[in-house]
């Protein structure tokens, strides 16, 4: 499980996050939702360590946050992080170099499951392709969390689909995913969990079948409430 | 496998009843292999522990059967079966009366135009 807690962090003199406290489960999908800018991004980033934080603790399977989370968590940023002029198959081979922990049976497997071409070279790629293979990279490694922040942002709605597509499919495994989002529509269906932060404060956390079955609400509904409300 | 979710209705109920149309109308069959839970995710596009909720929901109310190690079946029991096709007609048939009854129609009226329209619909879609 990673647990956040009371999480507060400040550029300058602006609170980006004020106290957010969540729980993210291994084997669920966990949406974090803003609909204006700031908090998810710095959220994910402080869970890999990648960024200091004034207050509060970050807990993963019990363990406070260390340099070695990379052998736990990985990040999939919004934007592809490879060379221009690699291909694809030296993407993969740069990152098997790199990561102890890469499997090259999932990498070919994802490469199938989006129909990409490993001899493409990653400059050519279209935004969805792009967006696919910012995920293969993150995807392969073996991690039993994966923190993607804007997987579906600006890319086409049949690239949308196929990445929704691969968290119905058994290439997530029982893995927890964290996702950051401003568009739910895609993946409604997909998720197991919601929270919904606005200025760096938690508004509310829901598990979505439960939101469902007891308040007969669909995800967006609640949106509208809190956000509206 | 191809089902519409509404956005409002645990995803799971969903799944479930999508099964019991499938035992009504007789395209799964008393003992018939199911897919795994992940398959069903897969093919349906929902979360697998949605999937795993709605098969713990499928053996509670007896509708298909595990044994460690197999694929999990439709049940061979068919008073069961013959039950879920009820219960399926029985609802819908409620609801339909609930959204005509205000318009007072007499049933005569109302069991000719059921019949006119029913037929028509059913060798529009070539049964």
């Amino acid at each position: 499980m990673i647990e956040v807690n009371q999480l507060t962090k400040k550029f300058g003199r602006k609170k980006v996050l004020d106290g957010v406290s969540f729980t993210a489960n291994k084997g669920e999908i966990t949406c974090l939702i803003g609909i204006n800018g700031v908090g998810k991004t710095t959220t994910l980033k402080a869970i890999m360590g990648l960024t200091s934080f004034s207050k509060g603790s970050i807990l993963i399977d019990g363990q406070k946050i260390n340099k070695n989370m990379y052998e736990k968590v990985a990040f999939i940023p919004d934007a592809i992080t490879m060379l221009p002029q690699m291909t694809i198959k030296q993407a993969m081979q740069f990152m098997q170099d790199f990561y102890q922990n890469w499997n090259q049976e999932r990498a070919t497997e994802l490469l199938t499951f989006f129909k990409l071409d490993e001899k493409s070279r990653i400059s050519e790629l279209s935004k969805g392709n792009t967006a696919k293979i910012n995920l293969l990279m993150g995807l392969a490694i073996d991690v039993d969390y994966i923190l993607m922040d804007e997987p579906f942002s600006g890319i086409d709605i049949f690239s949308r689909e196929q990445i929704a597509d691969v968290f119905a499919s058994h290439l997530i495994e029982d893995r927890g995913v964290i996702i950051t989002t401003h568009e739910i529509n895609d993946i409604e269906h997909l998720i197991d969990k919601v929270i919904l932060l606005d200025n760096g404060i938690v508004l509310k956390e829901f598990n979505t079948e439960q939101m469902r079955q007891e308040e007969g609400k669909s995800v967006v509904d609640v949106m509208r409430e809190v956000y509206q409300g | 496998m191809n089902a519409t979710f509404n956005n409002r209705d645990p995803v799971y109920l969903q799944v479930v009843r999508y099964f019991k149309e499938q035992i009504a109308n007789g395209n799964l069959v008393a003992g018939q292999e199911i897919p795994s839970r992940r398959e069903l995710a897969a093919t349906m596009k929902i979360n697998p522990n949605t999937a795993q909720k709605a098969y713990k929901e499928m053996e509670e109310q007896d509708l298909i059967t595990t044994e460690r190690n197999y694929p999990s079946k439709i049940t061979k029991n068919e008073n069961i079966l013959q039950s879920v096709r009820e219960e399926l007609i029985i609802t819908a048939v409620e609801s339909f009366l609930q959204s005509i009854r205000p318009i007072n129609v007499p049933i005569d009226e109302l069991l000719r135009i059921v019949q006119e329209k029913y037929s028509k619909e059913s060798s529009k879609e070539g049964l």
